[in-house]
């Protein structure tokens, strides 16, 4: 009997994760599958700020992370495995999916562990909406991002716009979001289309756009890869001049490799590179860390999530208590990261993130500014 | 008028590339009973091939060959590796091989190359359009009129005047007479393979130029309409998979095009619902096979 209460006091120290010297961090994202064009660079960011923080002998001096890694192959199920499977290997943060959907499938599992979650690029506001207390988003909202974009298009002196969209996720319906701002700010909306994702023709939406009396002067759609160099080189193929707009979904190489069809197109993003500041900086030890140039702002966007917990471990002074971490996160304010400060206080989850807008020049993304956005014209999140 | 021709062209252009996927499944069920769902695999080799030619700037005249090339070779390997050993198995045997197939090569793909998506670089030509009797029609869309028809004509050629074609039809009607008059099992086997990964190699030129990027699991969309194609069409018949893939791209376009807008949403079911209802009305396809049972040898 004695042995046995020994045994189980081991066991209930070994399991306890309260005041441990190591933060164990749970990654249930993509590493194959579609969305692992967004997890896959958003991970390798990840890896550079935890080597970085675990050199310098972890945060605070103190609290090293251990990455715990599972790919939930772009699949909303497996996602929920992976983070029954993290949370029963006592993680104290889990990382998930860029993309609302399967994050949310894993939102009851977090919810009833009082673990918190963060999705590594999901955009959609409506999933801390949905997630609760315990989910928090690494990116800028797409309702912020069309309200740039929007409020740009309305400046170039834009009246029109035609959206397309596609009611498949809830990141796809972001030109909603641009309609209902554009035409706030006195602009008309002259149509739309659906698409669904991984489309392969757009000659139908774009003969019928080429076919309408009055040409808009914008299109806006956040179709990514590969969809979107399909419906861009659709459009051009029958004629259509229009302004493009896009969003983060096509920040990837792709987008600048599709010489005179690409050239002008207009996207919301993440951050963007100028000389000193701290995306430069990250930029470079990229390059250092892995011999390759950083191709997409995504890298940068792993970064930003552990500089994010690190912020938060430092607030629970070294505490790797899920709960004490979740608090600490929804109040930080102004985190420096590689693509932006970041601040959780007084939002539902949905950080306040700059946004930057990028236009393709000669196959170069040439930056043209990170405006506020006026917080009367962002758009209250929609429910898909 | 002038935007329901515009529209057809549109139509006849993705009709067209649906055709050559439908029958490279085509060719070798014919021969085999198999559906070879690793077809999707051969467009995305040829899809990376064309990737790294872009990269080692090669010009795309000489990147397309080799592409096509490197889809038939692959086709041809798969076969000696992966189905030749399987061949005398059940129908039920070959199909879960051509997923494993398309699996591991999905794998490879991902690890050897990337899991992200890779852009392909495609010379400014594709993007532009001309005018054709009034119609404004895209380059990229134009070759894929003529190489369904370079393709269809070239495979009737083969098949009735070349010896390998020859034996190949006769072959797809009843193996064991075509093996009693001397026709060699593996050659036939073999040329069909060969026959679909060019088939797969044209159509993936075709698919990537719209796309203008390849993924590990870009096959994966291609042979699904094939597949839909093919069994519109008859499984088995190679007039059906050409028949198929152009009613599918019909469908497909002209619901896009004249689906009232608040209809749009549904485009996709819609256009299955049609297919199940041509299905209804001809079980076996628009042009059934003459020997719907292929024969094991």
């Amino acid at each position: 009997m004695k042995r046995f209460l020994t045994l189980t006091a081991i066991g209930a120290l070994l399991a306890a994760p309260v005041m441990a010297d190591t933060l164990r961090v749970g990654l249930a994202t993509a590493q194959t599958g579609g969305l692992a064009t967004y997890d896959s660079p958003v991970i390798d960011g990840v890896h550079i700020a935890v080597n970085e923080i675990n050199a310098a002998g972890g945060i605070g001096g103190t609290t090293m992370i251990e990455l715990i890694e599972k790919d939930v192959r772009s699949d909303a199920a497996q996602t929920s495995i992976a983070a029954q499977e993290l949370v029963d290997a006592g993680v104290s943060v889990l990382v998930l999916p860029c993309d609302a959907d399967p994050s949310l499938a894993a939102i009851g599992i977090v919810s009833s562990a009082q673990i918190p979650a963060i999705s590594t690029c999901a955009s959609s506001p409506t999933l801390p909406m949905i997630g609760g207390d315990y989910m928090f988003a690494n990116f800028p909202g797409d309702n912020v991002q069309a309200t740039v974009s929007a409020a740009w298009a309305r400046e170039q002196g834009h009246d029109s716009t035609y959206i397309i969209y596609s009611p498949d996720s809830q990141y796809t319906t972001m030109p909603l979001y641009f309609a209902e701002v554009f035409e706030k700010s006195g602009g008309t909306v002259l149509g739309q289309d659906t698409h669904s994702i991984g489309q392969q023709d757009f000659s139908a939406i774009a003969t019928r756009i080429a076919s309408l009396e009055d040409q808009p002067d914008v299109i806006m759609t956040s179709a990514y890869e590969p969809d979107f160099p399909s419906m861009l080189k659709a459009l051009r193929a029958a004629g259509v001049t229009s302004q493009i707009i896009g969003s983060d979904g096509i920040d990837s190489p792709t987008t600048f490799s599709l010489g005179d069809a690409g050239e002008g197109v207009v996207f919301t993003t993440a951050g963007h590179a100028l000389d000193g500041n701290p995306l430069a900086d990250f930029n470079t030890k990229f390059e250092a860390a892995t011999g390759n140039k950083s191709e997409t702002v995504f890298n940068a966007v792993g970064y930003d999530l552990i500089k994010v917990v690190e912020a938060a471990v430092l607030v629970t002074e070294g505490s790797t208590d899920p709960q004490k971490i979740r608090d600490a996160i929804a109040n930080l304010e102004g985190i420096q990261g590689a693509t932006s400060t970041i601040t959780y206080k007084g939002t539902n989850g949905m950080p306040v993130r700059q946004v930057a807008l990028i236009q393709v020049k000669g196959g170069e993304r040439e930056y043209l500014g990170s405006p506020s956005p006026d917080a009367a014209m962002i758009p209250a999140p929609r429910m898909q | 008028m002038e935007l329901f021709l515009q529209q057809t062209a549109n139509a006849l252009a993705l009709g067209g590339t649906y055709a050559l996927l439908a029958l490279g499944l085509a060719v070798v069920f014919s021969i085999m009973g198999l559906i070879n769902f690793a077809h999707g695999e051969l467009m995305t080799i040829a899809g990376y091939v064309l990737m790294y030619c872009g990269i080692a700037s090669v010009p795309f005249v000489i990147a397309v060959p080799l592409a096509i090339t490197a889809s038939v070779l692959a086709a041809v390997a798969m076969e000696r590796i992966a189905f030749r050993p399987v061949r005398s198995g059940s129908g039920a045997t070959m199909l879960v091989t051509s997923f494993a197939v398309a699996m591991i090569l999905q794998v490879l793909f991902q690890n050897l190359i990337s899991a992200r998506s890779q852009p392909v670089l495609l010379p400014a030509l594709l993007s532009d359009s001309v005018r054709v009797f009034g119609l404004v029609i895209g380059v990229n869309k134009l070759a894929a009129i003529a190489s369904t028809i370079v393709m269809l004509v070239f495979l009737d050629w083969f098949m009735k005047h070349q010896k390998t074609g020859v034996a190949m039809r006769a072959a797809a009607e009843d193996f064991a007479v075509a093996r009693l008059m001397g026709i060699r099992a593996n050659t036939v086997i073999a040329g069909a393979f060969a026959l679909s990964g060019l088939l797969a190699g044209v159509a993936a030129v075709l698919w990537v130029s719209q796309r203008a990027s390849v993924d590990p699991l870009m096959g994966f969309m291609p042979v699904l309409k094939a597949f839909i194609a093919a069994i519109l069409g008859g499984l088995g018949s190679l007039r059906g998979a050409v028949a198929g893939g152009f009613l599918l791209g019909f469908i497909e376009i002209y619901l896009a095009a004249f689906l009232p807008p608040e209809m749009q949403e549904f485009r996709d079911p819609i256009g299955l619902g049609i297919v199940v209802l041509v299905l209804l009305i001809r079980p076996n396809g628009l042009i059934p096979s003459a020997t719907l049972k292929a024969e094991k040898v």
